[in-house]
């Protein structure tokens, strides 16, 4: 070893320089692979979309206003996928973002450090429970247990799945926030605690609103964990998508429905494999992961642009 | 932040307790309400594996929840075999838990640990026989090691013989493995030219080449018998690895000597022990092989430390438990429960015609082999892109400007759904590159891209835990950049690299959505035996028996799949949870 930095030192640094130079190419060309994968899902897929946009039997303002999915009738109305992805969004926020907020809060103000150091652990391994897993949880316990509250839920329903969505993405709203909150520097807490106020007072008035951009930054990020969300919903939601029906609000909680994610599933399970139905798929792709995209963005963007800045 | 009055300011002296004590009740409420109703989902179905309840003769009596109210009466089963393991197996468990956490003693750890590496060692020998059985026969890969000693040899003989020639060496770095794994040109491309040469309608062009090492090997008539070759092939490399740990923690040559000799000689015993327990003596070298001596190593360090001995006892109390309940249940006559999720299961194929007879085995083979294909092609590469943003990419004008970009977009890409990468994977290997449908390396080229961020990611984090006083000191001493990474960054980052990668790889295993896209079929009767061949994965099968209505698979057969899963994933999970915590612990001592 000792001869070998000897002769490392006293080399000449051109040859050595060169061995760098691609070492440093090849890290690059590593770095690269993501913007490769991103460049590879808005090309691949978004050329696949224009080609099903360019079908004969595909009408593209249709896409975005018909009321009906249906492939065996060539009906491509995005509208009710859309209706259900909406619905399994807002009902699992429902239950994520107040139960998310208050664990954070929970864990960064009142629990102690040992507590925090059994909870905290817990709660990422909710997060790391397969979501093929909630979704038989939802199908195969959940409907059953719901249903004995009298409940008239059918055996793929919305509810059921909304619930479980709304569990599995707990940890990141309650993770999340409470990484927000926990940066709210001592100083601040003390000096409220200085004026008299309460701990109820200093969780509400001074920590909550001083790390409110990174509260609503894990809210975004969690609301478009559920609207990706394929597993739960493609097991326990049925195959069936329907129009939100707006006559009968509850009806449609206790009924099936297919949102965007599960909707891809069911055709490629299908077997035609250019028909228009198949490349329908890319297009749902496409506007799924703009959403999603955008919404990673928005949040990334909240959380710097609006961070109270503390030294 | 405004600058109103809050409103605490101004109604000094009306401080209501009650209000902070709901609130604080609610918080907790809600921590607890997420994991508590996910807690007992699982027991619900673990339940429904296991069927622990359903065992004759069993005692059977009612509790009334409320003392009067004769309408909550809870009917409970206690089959007589379950008191039996719990006084032999489980009183004593839990005495020697509650020892551990009532010292507060480190043999807490130490339990944890001795009990938890073998598991895990036993997962790994589970996994390289599967690899043994459905892909690769032992001559083989004792063909392929060999040519790989041989371009490991030819590498490090040239930075002996010729230390200053770097471009040379990094040629031969390219070229030796190929040369000795695949010849000169790879058998392969001669086939694909010489298909093409013969649509063309000319005869084969590529006649002759330089044959692999391993080609050799194959072909010379003086292979050594098999178990001489297993002991080579498994136990050498494993004791390679820990007998210079030992050597280097003892400061003595001759207790990784020790270490190593040990090890074979209980590979090796094998064949003579083997045979009498009825195992054979294959499972018997790969199990002792991958186990001894992780676990001579780890209970050397609690030996020479002094540290948590008593945990150590740990899986004697187990064992022994286990053993002295089954003998008795044996002997009484108690009835066992009859599981789901037995020897069985995970054998055998899914079967058309009985839910009783229906296994896993094939998803189980094709599960373990996307890993093995994802940790190959993608740790290198996030590696890699780790290295470059943390320890090479520029700051300022344009190129910062890109690796800004870069950085923007591995943290959206972790948040991208992952039925959209499976529409990727779909789009990019079947549609427009025309791999296979539904093949094994399909389908770990999807989900590898999908944890490639994770990985990314969690690399930076652990290159960035190294102090920037070791890399100067390193280019202090005249180290270049990549000497640097090489000899001081990566060796201490690698812990934390390791605990991200199988933490990104437990959300490997679970994904189903873009195995779906890509066309795993739903049912396979054979394990894939190769990457190229069409397979399924556990989480793809366990899709596909959600879809039976049958409440034999609603459960039963889905129960034992979906418990199979978390196992495993649990015992992937709990080892990163070790490394990081012998980790952590190393950093602060």
């Amino acid at each position: 070893m000792s001869t070998e930095t000897a002769d490392e030192i006293t080399s000449r640094p051109s040859e050595r320089a060169t061995v760098e130079r691609m070492y440093r190419y090849v890290f690059f060309a590593c770095a690269s692979v993501s913007i490769a994968v991103t460049l590879g899902i808005v090309g691949l897929l978004g050329w696949n979309a224009v080609e099903f946009f360019t079908l004969p039997e595909v009408n593209p303002v249709g896409f975005f206003t018909g009321t009906e999915f249906l492939l065996s009738r060539d009906q491509f109305g995005v509208l009710p996928l859309l209706t259900g992805t909406l619905l399994v969004t807002i009902i699992s926020a429902m239950i994520a973002l107040p139960i998310g907020t208050a664990a954070a809060v929970y864990l960064s103000e009142y629990a102690s450090d040992r507590a925090r150091s059994v909870l905290k652990p817990a709660l990422e391994i909710l997060a790391g429970i397969p979501t093929v897993v909630y979704g038989i949880f939802a199908l195969v316990y959940v409907t059953p247990f719901l249903r004995t509250f009298g409940f008239p839920l059918n055996t793929f329903n919305v509810l059921s799945a909304s619930v479980m969505v709304g569990i599995m993405i707990i940890p990141m709203v309650s993770s999340l926030s409470e990484d927000a909150m926990s940066a709210v520097p001592d100083s601040l807490r003390q000096a409220a605690y200085g004026m008299g106020a309460t701990k109820f007072e200093v969780s509400t008035g001074v920590v909550i609103p001083a790390a409110i951009s990174g509260i609503f930054s894990s809210y975004i990020l969690a609301l478009s964990r559920a609207i990706g969300e394929t597993m739960i919903v493609a097991v326990a939601m049925g195959s069936r998508s329907r129009m939100f029906d707006f006559a009968n609000p509850l009806q449609n909680l206790w009924e099936g429905n297919q949102p965007m994610t599960a909707a891809m599933v069911q055709i490629n399970s299908a077997d035609n494999v250019s028909g228009p139905g198949f490349l329908s798929m890319f297009a749902i792709g496409m506007t799924l992961f703009v959403v999603t995209f955008l919404m990673n963005l928005a949040s990334n963007r909240i959380a710097a642009r609006y961070r109270e800045e503390y030294e | 932040m405004a600058a109103e009055t809050p409103s605490w300011a101004q109604q000094a002296g009306q401080v209501s307790r009650l209000r902070g004590r709901a609130f604080e009740a609610i918080c907790l409420a809600s921590t607890s309400l997420a994991l508590v109703s996910v807690m007992v989902l699982l027991l619900f179905v673990a339940n429904d594996a296991f069927r622990p309840f359903e065992a004759e003769p069993a005692l059977t009596f009612a509790i009334p929840v409320l003392p009067g109210l004769e309408l909550f009466v809870v009917p409970v089963v206690l089959p007589a075999y379950l008191l039996v393991f719990g006084a032999t197996l489980g009183l004593p468990v839990a005495l020697t838990a509650l020892y551990y956490y009532r010292r507060d003693d480190p043999a807490g750890e130490v339990a944890y640990a001795t009990l938890g590496l073998p598991i895990v060692s036993l997962l790994v020998s589970a996994g390289v026989l599967v690899m043994f059985i459905e892909v690769l026969t032992v001559s083989e890969l004792f063909a392929t090691e060999l040519a790989l000693l041989v371009a490991v040899g030819a590498i490090y003989g040239h930075a002996r013989l010729r230390p200053r020639k770097a471009v040379e060496r990094l040629a031969i770095i390219i070229v030796a493995p190929v040369v000795a794994l695949a010849g000169l040109p790879p058998a392969m491309f001669n086939d694909i030219v010489n298909g093409i040469a013969g649509l063309a309608g000319v005869g084969p062009v590529l006649t002759t080449r330089l044959f692999s090492v391993r080609e050799l090997v194959l072909a010379s008539p003086f292979l050594p018998v098999r178990w001489v070759m297993l002991l080579a092939t498994v136990t050498l490399p494993v004791v390679a690895i820990f007998a210079p740990i030992l050597a280097r923690r003892r400061e003595s040559r001759e207790a990784g000597l020790a270490l190593g000799g040990l090890s074979m000689i209980v590979a090796a015993l094998g064949l003579v022990a083997a045979p009498a327990l009825g195992v054979g003596s294959d499972v018997w070298i790969v199990v002792a092989s991958v186990t001894v001596p992780p676990l001579a190593v780890y209970v050397e360090g609690v030996v020479r430390r002094r540290e948590g001995m008593a945990g150590l006892a740990f899986p004697l109390v187990l064992i022994g438990g286990a053993l002295a309940g089954w003998l008795l249940v044996q002997q009484v006559g108690f009835g066992m429960p009859d599981p789901w999720l037995d020897w069985g299961f995970l054998t055998n194929a899914h079967s058309r015609f009985s839910a009783e007879k229906t296994g896993i085995y094939p998803p189980l083979v094709g599960s373990v082999m996307m890993l093995f294909a994802i940790v190959i092609l993608i740790f290198p590469v996030g590696v890699g892109a780790a290295i470059y943003l943390e320890e090479y990419a520029p700051s300022q004008g344009l190129a910062g400007k890109f690796v800004t970009l870069i950085e923007i977009n591995i943290g959206n890409l972790a948040g991208v759904p992952s039925v959209v990468y499976g529409l990727l994977g779909l789009a990019l290997f079947i549609r427009f590159l025309s791999m296979p449908v539904g093949a094994i390396i399909v389908g770990a080229l999807a989900v590898g891209l999908l944890i490639l961020p994770i990985v990314i990611i969690s690399a930076q984090e652990a290159i960035r835990a190294v102090p920037d006083s070791h890399r100067e000191a390193s280019y202090g001493m005249g180290a270049t950049r990549w000497q640097t990474i090489r000899d001081v960054v990566l060796p201490q980052a690698f812990p934390g690299i390791l605990t991200g990668t199988i933490l990104a790889l437990g959300r490997a295993i679970g994904e189903t959505a873009p195995l779906l896209m890509i066309g795993m079929p739903a049912i396979v009767r054979r394990a894939p035996d190769g990457f190229f061949a069409t397979g399924s994965a556990m989480p793809r099968q366990i899709f596909r028996w959600s879809k039976e209505f049958d409440p034999l698979y609603r459960h039963g057969v889905l129960a034992a799949g979906v418990v199979t899963l978390l196992v495993v994933l649990l015992i992937m999970n709990g080892t990163a949870i070790i490394l990081r915590n012998k980790f952590q612990r190393e950093e602060t001592a």
